[in-house]
Order: C-alpha cells, then sequence, then structure tokens
C-alpha cells in the first residue's frame, strides 16, 4: 500500500473527514497532556522558567521530520503528494510577528484555545470569540489586504532548496539544533529555578 | 398534513430542493425525547416515587409539555397550509400514520397535564394560584397514580414508536424502511429522556441511577445503529445503495463522529469511567447525547431526502 | 463545556486489579503534565500519521474561516462568494461550507483534549490569569489576543498548527520563517504583558 493513503484513493473525502476527527482527537490528547490546555503553562516559554513549549514542539517536529524523511527513502510515503503551504515570506513575516504578539496577549493559539476551551477554561471560550471575530474582521478587510497577502510569493519552496543543501543534511542539522535547543532550554530552566524556587 | 411542499421547497429561493427543512428533523427528536420523559415519569411512578423524597420525576411532565408544544410548533411551521392541520382531527384514518400521529397527541397532552398536576413547581403556584387549586380537585390514591404511571408508559411508548414508524411508512426510501428505525427511536428517545433527568437530578444516588440507565440506554442504541447499517449492507441492491449513504457517501461523517461518536460512543466513554470512578461525574455527557438525538433525527431524514448537506 | 461543578461522590471502589495509584484516583487532585518529551513524540506520530493517511498535516485557524465563510454564505452569499478569501473555503458551492476537513479535526482536538483533561482530573470552569491580573482584564487581553492571532494566522496562511509543527517537520521554508517570527514577536511584547501573567 503507497502512501498517502488518500491521495492513492484508498478513501474518499466523507472518510477522509472521519479521519479528520480521529487524527484530532490524538492530536487535542496530546496537547492536553503536555499542558498546552492551560494559558499559563503556555506563555511560560516567554518568560524562561518553563520551556515546555519549545521542547514538545520541537520533538513533535523532529520526530515527524525523520519520520518522514526515512518513510519517503524506503519508497513507502512520496513527499510530493503531501501538501506543503506556498511560501509568501512578507504576509509570513508579518504574521508571524502578529501571531506571536497575539500569543502573548491573549495567552493560546488557536489549536491549543480549543483544548482549553474544552477542559472548561473561561480565557479560552473569549479567545476564541476573539479569533471569531478576528476573522470575521479580515474577510471583511480583504480587498485591501490582497497587496499583502500575496506578496513575496516563492511558491512551494523547502528548506534544502532554498539553503542549496541536500535533505538528509538539512534533516541532520535541524535535529542538531534542536538537541541544543533542549540542552540549552535545560539549562536555562535550572538557572530560573535558582531564581525564583517557588516556582519550580 | 402530509404535503411535501414546505415555503422553502421553491427553486427562486432555494436552489436544492428541501422537502423537508429542519423543522421535521426537530420535530421528531423533541418527539421522541417526549416519549422518553413519558416512559421514565411512568416508570418512577409506578416504583412509588414521591415529591419529598425525588427530585426528578414530577418536573418531566412540565418539561414534556414544553418540549410537545415546541415540537408542534416545528411542525406547523412545516405546513403551508396552516388551517389544513385541523383536517387531521375531522376523520380518523386508521391506515395513516399521520393520522395516528394526530391522535396520539391528543391523549398525550392530558396525560402530561394530569403528570404536571401532580406536584406544580413553587414558582408558577405563586404566580397562578388557581393551579393549586386545579392540583388539590383531583384526589390520587397510590391506584390511581400507578393506573397513571401505567398510561404515560403506554403513551410513551406509543409516542416513541410513532415517531419511527412515520417515517418507515413514507414507504420507498430504503434507509426508512428498516424495521430497526422504531426501535431506535424510541431507545434514542428514552436515553435522551434519561440524559435530562440525569441533568435536574440533585441527589447524588438519583444522578447515578440515571448515568446507570442512560449508560445502558447508549449502549443498547450503539447495537441498534450498528445493526441498522449492517442490516442494509446485506439487503438487496437499493438497501446497499442506501448503506453507501453513510459508509462512503455525503453523510458517512455527519453519521459516524456527530451521531455515532459524539452523541453516543464519547458520552458512553465518559460514563462508563465515571461508573467506575475513575473521572468525576460529567454532566457534559448527558448535552452530547442530547445533541446526538438530534443529530440522529437530521441523517436518518435527511438520508432519504436531497439536502443540500448531501450534495457534494 | 461545564465541568466537575455538581460531583457526585462516588464510593471509593478500589478494584484489586488497580496497581498504580492514580489508576483509581478519583481524580479530586490534577495529575502532573506528561514529559515535554514523550508528549512531543506523541504529537509527532499524530502528525506523521496524518502525512501518511491523509497527505496533509494537521492545523486549526482554518476551521475558524470555513466557520466564517459558512455564517458569511448564510448572510451574503453573493458577497461571500466574491471574497477572495472565503471564496476559496466555500469552494463550488456544492458541498456544506462546515464539511471541511479542519473543521472535523478541530472537532476531535476538543474531544482529545477533554478526554485527556477529563482522565487527568484537569477539568476545571476557570480564568487563567496571573495573581496581579483581574478576570475582566483577562478576558479582554484573551478576546483581543485572538483576534490578533487571526490576522497574524490568515496573513502567514496558517497558525502554530498548521504553519510552525506541520510546514515545519516538512522543512517548508515559509513555515519556518513564520515560526522564527512567531517567537519573535512574543519574546519582543512578553514583558509589557507580564502584568497578566506574574
Amino acid at each position: 500500500m503507497h502512501a498517502p493513503f488518500f491521495k492513492f484513493g484508498a478513501f474518499g473525502d466523507e472518510v477522509g473527514l472521519i479521519w479528520a476527527f480521529v487524527l484530532g482527537i490524538g492530536f487535542g490528547f496530546f496537547l492536553e497532556r503536555a499542558g498546552f490546555g492551560s494559558a499559563k503553562k503556555l506563555v511560560s516559554q516567554f518568560y524562561l522558567d518553563d520551556l515546555a513549549v519549545f521542547k514538545v514542539m520541537f520533538t513533535a517536529i523532529v520526530t515527524a521530520m525523520l519520520g518522514t524523511f526515512f518513510l519517503s527513502r524506503a519508497g513507502l510515503l512520496d513527499l510530493a503528494l503531501v501538501y506543503r503551504t506556498p511560501t509568501f515570506w512578507v504576509p509570513q513575516v508579518v504574521g508571524g510577528l502578529l501571531l506571536g504578539i497575539g500569543f502573548v496577549v491573549g495567552g493560546y493559539c488557536p489549536g491549543t484555545s480549543v483544548a482549553s476551551l474544552a477542559t472548561g477554561r473561561l480565557d479560552a471560550a473569549a479567545y476564541v470569540s476573539g479569533i471569531v471575530l478576528g476573522t470575521a474582521g479580515f474577510a471583511l478587510a480583504f480587498p485591501a489586504l490582497r497587496g499583502l497577502f500575496h506578496a513575496g510569493s516563492l511558491g512551494a519552496r523547502s528548506l534544502p532548496e532554498a539553503l542549496h543543501l541536500p535533505v538528509g543534511v538539512v534533516v541532520f542539522l535541524v535535529v542538531l539544533m534542536a538537541v541544543g535547543g533542549f540542552v540549552g532550554a535545560q539549562a536555562l530552566e535550572r538557572r530560573f529555578a535558582r531564581i525564583h524556587p517557588e516556582r519550580s | 398534513m402530509f404535503e411535501t411542499i414546505t415555503t422553502r421547497a421553491n427553486h427562486l429561493v432555494d436552489p436544492h430542493l428541501h422537502v423537508w427543512a429542519w423543522q421535521i428533523p426537530l420535530y421528531l427528536f423533541l418527539g421522541g425525547w417526549v416519549a422518553g420523559l413519558l416512559i421514565l415519569f411512568g416508570l418512577k411512578l409506578r416504583r412509588g416515587a414521591r415529591p419529598a423524597r425525588d427530585s426528578v420525576t414530577y418536573p418531566l411532565p412540565w418539561i414534556g409539555l414544553g418540549l410537545l408544544s415546541l415540537g408542534m410548533l416545528a411542525l406547523f411551521l412545516d405546513l403551508e397550509h396552516k388551517l389544513h392541520a385541523l383536517r387531521l382531527y375531522v376523520s380518523f384514518e386508521p391506515s395513516s400514520p399521520m393520522s395516528w400521529g394526530a391522535w396520539i397527541l391528543l391523549i398525550v397532552y392530558p396525560v402530561l397535564v394530569l403528570g404536571a398536576l401532580l406536584d406544580p413547581p413553587g414558582a408558577l403556584t405563586r404566580r397562578f394560584p388557581w393551579l393549586t387549586r386545579a392540583a388539590r380537585s383531583i384526589r390520587w390514591t397510590p391506584d390511581r397514580l400507578r393506573l397513571l404511571g401505567l398510561v404515560a408508559i403506554a403513551c410513551g411508548i406509543l409516542l416513541g414508536v410513532y415517531t419511527g414508524v412515520l417515517l418507515s411508512s413514507l414507504g420507498a426510501r430504503p434507509f426508512w424502511s428498516s424495521g430497526l428505525l422504531a426501535p431506535l427511536f424510541l431507545v434514542s428517545g428514552l436515553s435522551a429522556g434519561a440524559a435530562f433527568a440525569h441533568l435536574i437530578a440533585r441527589r447524588s444516588d438519583e444522578q447515578r441511577q440515571m448515568v446507570l440507565l442512560d449508560t445502558r440506554l447508549l449502549a443498547v442504541e450503539l447495537a441498534l445503529l450498528l445493526l441498522l447499517v449492517l442490516g442494509l449492507v446485506g439487503g438487496g441492491a437499493v438497501q446497499k445503495e442506501a448503506a453507501a449513504l453513510v459508509l462512503r457517501g455525503p453523510l458517512t461523517a455527519i453519521f459516524w463522529v456527530l451521531v455515532v461518536g459524539v452523541g453516543v460512543v464519547l458520552p458512553l466513554v465518559v460514563q462508563l469511567l465515571a461508573i467506575r470512578g475513575r473521572v468525576h461525574h460529567q454532566p457534559v455527557a448527558p448535552l452530547l447525547v442530547l445533541g446526538g438525538g438530534l443529530a440522529l433525527r437530521f441523517v436518518i431524514v435527511w438520508a432519504g431526502q436531497a439536502s443540500h448537506w448531501l450534495h457534494g | 463545556m461545564s465541568t466537575t461543578l455538581r460531583s457526585v461522590d462516588q464510593p471509593e471502589r478500589v478494584a484489586p486489579s488497580d496497581a498504580s495509584a492514580e489508576a483509581h484516583a478519583s481524580t479530586r487532585v490534577a495529575q502532573p503534565y506528561m514529559d515535554p518529551y514523550l508528549a512531543g513524540i506523541g504529537l509527532g506520530l499524530v502528525l506523521l500519521a496524518a502525512f501518511v493517511i491523509m497527505g496533509r498535516g494537521l492545523g486549526a485557524s482554518g476551521a475558524f474561516t470555513a466557520f466564517i465563510a459558512w455564517l458569511a454564505h448564510l448572510a451574503a452569499p453573493a458577497w461571500a462568494q466574491q471574497n477572495e478569501f472565503l471564496a476559496g473555503y466555500l469552494g463550488d458551492g456544492s458541498s456544506h461550507p462546515l464539511k471541511a476537513w479542519l473543521v472535523f479535526e478541530v472537532l476531535g482536538v476538543a474531544v482529545g483534549a477533554f478526554l485527556s483533561g477529563m482522565l487527568a482530573g484537569r477539568l476545571r470552569t476557570t480564568t487563567e490569569r496571573g495573581p496581579r491580573a483581574s478576570v475582566r482584564a483577562r478576558l479582554i487581553a484573551a478576546t483581543l489576543g485572538g483576534a490578533l492571532m487571526a490576522w497574524g494566522a490568515h496573513l502567514g496562511r496558517g497558525c502554530t498548527s498548521g504553519q510552525a509543527l506541520t510546514g515545519g517537520s516538512l522543512l517548508n521554508l515559509g513555515s519556518w520563517i513564520f515560526m522564527m517570527c512567531v517567537f519573535g514577536g512574543a519574546y519582543a511584547v512578553a514583558r509589557f504583558l507580564r502584568w497578566q501573567w506574574r
């Protein structure tokens, strides 16, 4: 059987929606397990006393990256059929900054706000209503934002292509960076635990 | 009342053929729910529930009255010629389920009113003192209470089965012709009733009793849903085509995710865990049961009809 | 969603097979979170499964766009069809806008998080805030943050899930740019929002 199964016609759109639900359950489960149903836990990342966000995110990225890399090397997964969001670097810089600010102001990102709402947090409900209002506003303002939205188009470009390096080397560098980050994160947390022992 | 023309089924208004919009599924759901409340009320009454020691039983007929009226309103909104509804009461057609339905409702209302008068809530008797007088004018002996309970159970079963038979009798739709539809709607209605009783129960032993009852009902409902699909799969070509609607066709996702997943399996899992003491009691489970019941009626009605959800 | 507002006082039934203390904990005390590396591996495997099964990653913000597209389509169908941003979520009008992959995925996220929170005794109806922030200020900030985030995610064509996590593991150039900017933006303003959290 060839992967991605859906792209090879193993099942149709409707069954795909059931998979969406099942995969979503897994996603939500591990988000909550990691503590990402709590705004305080999430923003601790930006006050440097609990770097779980970085650790979880990069462990997940490395796991999925190594999985796709080796599966495609083994010829089991056709990576060309996996959807890639095209790069528009200008709106992605602006959007990233706005999202980062919104993260600290609101305490969540969209996925974690849903997980948090499902575990009863009222601020997550406010945050979700903010997303709905913001999305409506964005749709209304879209004619004026069109230029920005389409600026800096580079197509569906990958990091190895941009850096002119083989995929394997970039994968190795990302793993190296992540491991370095984990070591650094542990050191930072130990330092902050000494400064604010009550919070550890 | 057997009109398949609604105000929206007009190509100028709506490009898709909405033979029945939201009104009929809502009516079927509310009817089933009231049936469940009636059966539960009757059972509790026959077991000797008394107002002083019971927070569940006596509000049920009041809620039933409200829900049934809401359902009738939905049905009424579905009719193009509102006055034609009255014609059903001019004659009785033994072969027409719609006629049966109209007459069943005529029995259900008085039973609900009698039940409601057993213990009118304080908020109402303070504003309407005549309610107390009306309640006191009926002399209830234990035998009469048990009789009322029996009548309530009978009415509930009639009403619950009727909501399923109504669709089965409309014939040519293979998804509706299954004999399992009536028991499925009855069990789903009972489960909605138990879930609601669970929500309003004040005492923990009453809550626990309702959780246990609803958990069993959900298990039966799950089995019936699977049997319904399996029965269609094992049927003739027309039945297989109907089964495809929920196996790969346009109702697949909503059926398995909303009706089966969120509406039955999730509350079942939550309540099983709660019964075993693994987790706290969760009031969210009965809400899911109610939502799942509504989704079930929509899916079943859509399965025999053209709808926007179906295209695509 | 309501949580443990009215708790049933269940008798503590300790099944003999329950060896660990947590197994039958009546979960009055919240359990500690999972080890971040283990949770990350779990998350990564779910993401990998999405790639293998569906040929696409996880997301979240698109579900909200589908929701708005549906509302707009109900209120002003002609306008919604002409709006370039929403039109993509409406398709050719043949399918219901809410019948979208991300809508079902986000529904699953809510269910999965609820199950995890329930099993760990972490369901609480509260407003998360630091000791110096009032509930009211926190709710206003959360709403504002959600709106800011919505603009960020729609400009960036995805959020932390769709861009950073999914695009990041696919070694997508734009996703890594986006991710760096998310951390940059957040660290830049963190000190001005300390009142809310510390």
